[in-house]
């Protein structure tokens, strides 16, 4: 049977990139922070991780700030304010 | 689960090196004890994270694969051939597709500059150009007349407002729906009569499946995959009507416009014993409330979008009510009393405006949405007692835009 050439319908990727810090070797005094992404729950596991990482890591300071919604990404001034007053985020996704 | 959307991502934004928690899914509904051990799981990651520093710093800087498909394939011309090639590559929905040759893209094309880019596509951040959507637009068994509107609904899927990333990648069951205005329905058969939102109507069936393509393809939103829908929705597959120009208060657009619409598929709107505007809209009213829908939990974004059949149309029109005046009475009763509220869904998650955190009546009833015009009401579908109210997923707000030659 003869062939035939079809187009790929898969776009594709756009360039660009990004290269993410180096992480600290220790939290011992740092001020971690979180993006609460108020799925439900998220905000009693990221007080509990902090408060683990205060007790076990010397964490100095922890500090959570919640999304308007699960939905729309964090607001430009959450994002801002966290990148001045922390050493390191975790960002909270899915359910 | 969710940790393939997030690793398709970072490679498609190139983001490079990002470390990576993950604890036991799901984290909601889970009670105190789950969420520690939980916290648990987590920190002890974050422990080794820090312990590995080194050779993860190391990692960081390397580059990351990234994976590339080639412009064409070639496959044996039979529509069998055709088909298990597409669905092995995961570039269909699993229903036979037309063969996106070149000529058969070309004159999808019309001419227009195959390489223009409408924007970046999520959630995995694809060049959406004229080119991706056309071959698409070909496998779905568009008409070539049919490729401006289909242009025309990315463009306002791209646009920030219809927040295309969270009806991707969403949990909900949200489908784009299509809505055409103006004289190029008829031209291009976009069926608004009897049965519009179902199947028989080649121009509603091929676009709407061109859209769900296109959001595959381009988007990369795979079910279960970068698509986390729980469940899923036929409205996936296909979801494109007209508005009848024919409605008591004439169309919501004269010109030639689509409406992209973040919606649930159709929630049917039963009465076969109103006379009255009053009753008919009361059925539409609590038809447009239920503790699992989304709407009114993420307030300032909630819609409703009421399709009435165009014998409940008349019934409204007869009684002298305006367009204004059905979106004030949907707005006015469609509410669920707050001790409703209070049981489910999705109460402590709501985001709502600092007003109605602060009632404390148990019996007040508290609106779906923030305004009468949150309400759009469309005439749409053939003789019989229904009409349906349709859902926003209450992140997404609905785009129009121009549909303009290419």
């Amino acid at each position: 049977m003869s062939q035939i050439r079809v187009l790929s319908p898969v776009a594709a990727a756009s360039s660009g990139g990004v290269n993410v810090p180096r992480i600290p070797g220790s939290l011992a005094g740092l001020t971690v922070g979180f993006i609460d992404n108020r799925k439900a729950n998220f905000d009693l596991l990221a007080d509990e991780i902090g408060a683990i990482l205060s007790a076990e890591h010397g964490v100095k300071t922890v500090i959570r700030r919640r999304k308007a919604n699960a939905a729309t990404p964090a607001a430009p001034e959450i994002l801002a304010g966290l990148a001045k007053d922390c050493d390191v985020v975790f960002a909270g996704s899915a359910d | 689960m969710f940790q393939g959307l997030a690793q398709s991502e970072l490679r498609a934004l190139g983001v490079s090196g990002l470390p990576m928690v993950t604890i036991e899914h799901p984290l909601g509904g889970e009670r105190s004890e789950g969420v520690t051990r939980r916290a648990r799981q987590a920190v002890d990651q974050i422990a080794r994270l820090l312990s590995q520093e080194t050779g993860a710093a190391e990692v960081s800087r390397a580059t990351i694969p990234t994976t590339t498909t080639p412009d064409f394939i070639t496959v044996t011309d039979s529509p069998e051939a055709l088909l298990a090639a597409f669905c092995e590559r995961q570039w269909c929905d699993g229903l036979p597709i037309v063969p996106p040759t070149e000529d058969r893209v070309r004159a999808m094309l019309g001419g227009a500059d195959r390489d223009r880019p409408l924007g970046v596509m999520p959630p995995l951040w694809r060049v959406a150009t004229l080119e991706k959507l056309a071959v698409n637009a070909v496998m779905a068994g568009c008409e070539p007349a049919a490729f401006p509107l289909i242009v025309a609904a990315v463009e306002a899927m791209l646009d920030p407002s219809f927040n295309l990333y969270g009806v991707q990648a969403t949990t909900h069951s949200v489908a784009p729906l299509l809505i055409v205005h103006g004289p190029i329905a008829a031209e291009l058969g976009v069926h608004s009569g009897s049965g519009c939102f179902g199947p028989g109507f080649r121009a509603n069936a091929t676009i709407g499946r061109a859209i769900r393509l296109i959001l595959m393809n381009v988007g990369g939103a795979w079910p279960g995959r970068h698509d986390m829908s729980t469940q899923g929705s036929p409205a996936k597959f296909s979801y494109c009507i007209a508005e009848r120009a024919d409605s008591p208060w004439g169309p919501l657009h004269e010109d030639n416009v689509v409406t992209v619409y973040g919606g649930e598929p159709p929630h049917n709107v039963n009465d076969h014993v109103s006379t009255t505007a009053a009753g008919i809209l009361a059925t539409v009213a609590d038809t447009a409330v239920s503790l699992g829908s989304n709407v009114g939990w993420y307030f300032s974004q909630s819609q409703l979008l009421v399709v009435l059949g165009p014998e409940h149309a008349r019934t409204i029109a007869d009684d002298g009510l305006s367009r204004a005046d059905i979106q004030r009475f949907v707005f006015e009763h469609a509410r669920l009393p707050l001790r409703i509220l209070k049981l489910g869904g999705m109460w402590g998650i709501h985001d709502w405006p600092r007003w109605m955190h602060a009632v404390t009546d148990d019996e007040a009833l508290l609106p779906q949405v923030p305004s009468p015009e949150d309400v759009m009401v469309i005439v749409a579908g053939g003789p019989g007692k229904h009409s349906s109210v349709v859902p926003n997923c209450t992140f997404s707000r609905a785009v129009s835009r121009p549909i303009r030659p290419l």
